[in-house]
């Protein structure tokens, strides 16, 4: 009933932790029964280990909170030897979420990546650093370019991340698809700034950041939806899900399968209660699958 | 580490904005030792505040689990006015927690503001390890003054200190401190509080150890989100809510 499928990648439930959201996995482990999840995205990989940007790194506004960590990771091979084989004893699909300062690191990291994950999650849409991230991901020839040349190189499935901060995303999921993307995963953060009018200060040090959480989630259907009419791969939705009924908004409006972020914050414990949510709405409204819900809003 | 909806038992003023929360939890109050934090869902289904808080837990008493906290914005505010018999939701405990050890010598226990709350319980251990603790406690004025009684209990001499010097000395905790460090012979100082008063006991340059308890904002509480890092003194990152929040005052960049 929750089975879903992107690109011959079977996900036994349609609900993946978002990149960043989540570390690799471990912290949570500890709470929660990792099982439960469709699907891991990694927190964002890069080749070398980084640091992240400095502190404060985190704000909270009104119904989401901004955030500039700036991809502090441990680098590729950290990442390979020390926290894939813990995450590989979970019976969830694995998905490393890849980040590049030039098209060349992104070629590298898919080559060294891809024979030990299910799927590659291509970040072309951080906000919070400077160089590669969002700004190729607003670029749509350079998605097309960067889209194409990992894709040569993976033997995995390749997920395009699209960031929201253009004025038309479907020109981004266009050509990522023509580029032989097998599906596009959709929004990161929303640039975003907040200021302490005490201090006159920015809240974040970087000035400005990344928003997610519930203010972004009408935003991201919107985005999914005007997606859905433009291509034919599978997206994967995300931005401010809280709950079931935010996440089936998601699938009536094209996506196959979702990410949570934000929510694992506040409410561990959102994988299953979702995951249970959709169940009893599919009962309920007679339907057979979670296909069967997608992109089947009446307009 | 324990996702769980406690009943508040006490929810009381007990000095200016500041407030003393209990509840029963048999496990937090078993797996608790000095320094570790909660994170406290204020307000289920809420957009605003959205994020959990962080909350040091002061003390606990046989199954019964105190926690200090000044009110300071939206988070604090709704939690002061949480009664009797609402149920909140507990993440912990989190984080690592204070050396507790059998000192040879003296031990100091400096704390600022807020940051007095987490240092209660450790001086009780502290004195359950047959320690002698001076303490040096910092607060804004005469009123802002909590929890004395309790450190004259867990203590062997209590120094107050007021920034405008309406009871005891006037001026910061730090600067007490520092005149006794000639007399007394410490053997390790603890320390929780403002970022100026820890930097200005870094800058002591204290020839014996010193542990203090740092704050972040904080996401996760865990060590997911990556939004508390720090730098430690090799350009190493580590994360306020699961490496620390106690380090070696050495060892991190404040
Ligand atoms: C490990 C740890 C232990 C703490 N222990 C105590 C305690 O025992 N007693 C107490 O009174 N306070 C304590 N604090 C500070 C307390 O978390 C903040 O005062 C509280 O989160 C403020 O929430 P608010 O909604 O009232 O304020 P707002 O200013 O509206 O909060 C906005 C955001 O900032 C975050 N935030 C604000 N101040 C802090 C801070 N100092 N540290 C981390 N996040 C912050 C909030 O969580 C929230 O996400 C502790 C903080 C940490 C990190
Ligand atoms: C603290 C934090 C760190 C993030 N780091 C990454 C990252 O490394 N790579 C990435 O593709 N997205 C990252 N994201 C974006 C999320 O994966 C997701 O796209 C976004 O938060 C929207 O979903 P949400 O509202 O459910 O959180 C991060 C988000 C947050 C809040
Ligand atoms: S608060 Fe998330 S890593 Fe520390």
């Amino acid at each position: 009933m929750l089975e879903v499928e992107i690109s011959g990648v079977k996900l036994k439930n349609p609900i993946i932790a978002a990149s960043g959201t989540f570390g690799f996995g471990r912290e949570f482990s500890r709470l929660i029964d990792l099982n439960l999840f469709g699907g891991i995205s990694t927190k964002g990989i890069t080749l070398k280990k980084r640091a992240g940007n400095p502190q404060p790194r985190l704000c909270e506004v009104y119904g989401g909170i901004i955030n500039s960590v700036g991809l502090e990771n441990p680098g590729v091979e950290a990442f390979i030897k020390e926290e894939l084989p813990f995450l590989r004893r979970f019976d969830t699909k694995i998905i490393a979420n890849i980040n590049g300062f030039n098209k060349e690191e992104f070629i590298e990291l898919a080559k060294i990546l891809s024979p030990f994950v299910d799927m590659i999650e291509v970040n072309l849409s951080c906000p919070n650093v400077k160089e590669g991230g969002m700004i190729f991901g607003k670029d749509p020839n350079r998605v097309y370019e960067i889209t194409r040349e990992v894709k040569k190189v993976s033997s995995c499935p390749i997920i395009v991340k699209l960031t929201p901060n253009v004025t038309d995303i479907t020109e981004l999921a266009k050509a990522a698809e023509k580029a032989g993307a097998d599906a596009i995963s959709l929004i990161n953060t929303i640039s975003a700034m907040a200021i302490d009018i005490e201090t006159r200060r920015p809240l974040i040090k970087m000035v400005t950041g990344g928003l997610s959480g519930p203010a972004i989630k009408p935003i991201a259907v919107r985005m999914v939806y005007e997606c859905f009419q433009k291509v034919n791969i599978p997206i994967i939705g995300m931005g401010g899900i809280m709950n079931y009924k935010d996440a089936i908004e998601f699938f009536l409006a094209g996506a196959t399968a979702i990410q949570i972020g934000t929510v694992n914050f506040v409410n561990p414990n959102a994988v299953s209660e979702i995951k249970e949510g959709i169940e009893n709405y599919l009962k309920d409204h007679g339907f057979e699958s979670v296909k069967d819900l997608v992109g089947n809003i009446i307009i | 580490m324990k996702l769980l909806d406690v009943e508040i038992a006490e929810n009381k003023m007990i000095a200016n904005g500041i407030y003393l929360l209990s509840f029963e939890s048999e496990y937090l109050a078993n797996a608790f030792k000095p320094g570790n934090f909660v994170n406290i869902l204020v307000e289920k289904d809420s957009i605003y505040p959205l994020l959990r808080r962080p909350f040091s837990i002061s003390f606990v008493k046989e199954n019964k689990v105190f926690i200090g906290y000044k009110v300071v914005g939206r988070g604090t505010q709704i939690l002061s006015q949480k009664k009797k018999g609402d149920t909140i939701n507990v993440l912990g405990p989190l984080g690592n927690s204070f050396l507790v050890d059998r000192f040879d010598g003296k031990v100091a226990v400096v704390g600022g503001g807020v940051g007095i709350f987490p240092l209660l319980s450790l001086c009780h251990e502290l004195k359950k390890a047959r320690n002698e603790v001076d303490v040096f406690l910092g607060f804004r004025s005469r009123s802002d003054l909590f929890f004395v009684e309790e450190f004259k209990e867990v203590s062997d001499n209590l120094f107050i200190s007021t920034d405008d010097g309406s009871i005891g000395y006037k001026g910061n905790a730090v600067e007490v401190f520092k005149t006794k460090i000639e007399e007394e012979n410490y053997k390790v100082a603890f320390s929780c509080g403002p970022k100026p008063m820890l930097s200005a006991l870094k800058s002591l340059n204290l020839t014996f150890k010193c542990y203090i308890s740092l704050e972040e904002k904080m996401a996760c509480g865990i060590g997911a989100c990556l939004c508390c890092s720090i730098k430690g003194k090799d350009g190493n990152m580590l994360h306020v809510c699961s490496d620390g929040p106690v380090f070696d005052i050495m060892e991190v960049e404040i």
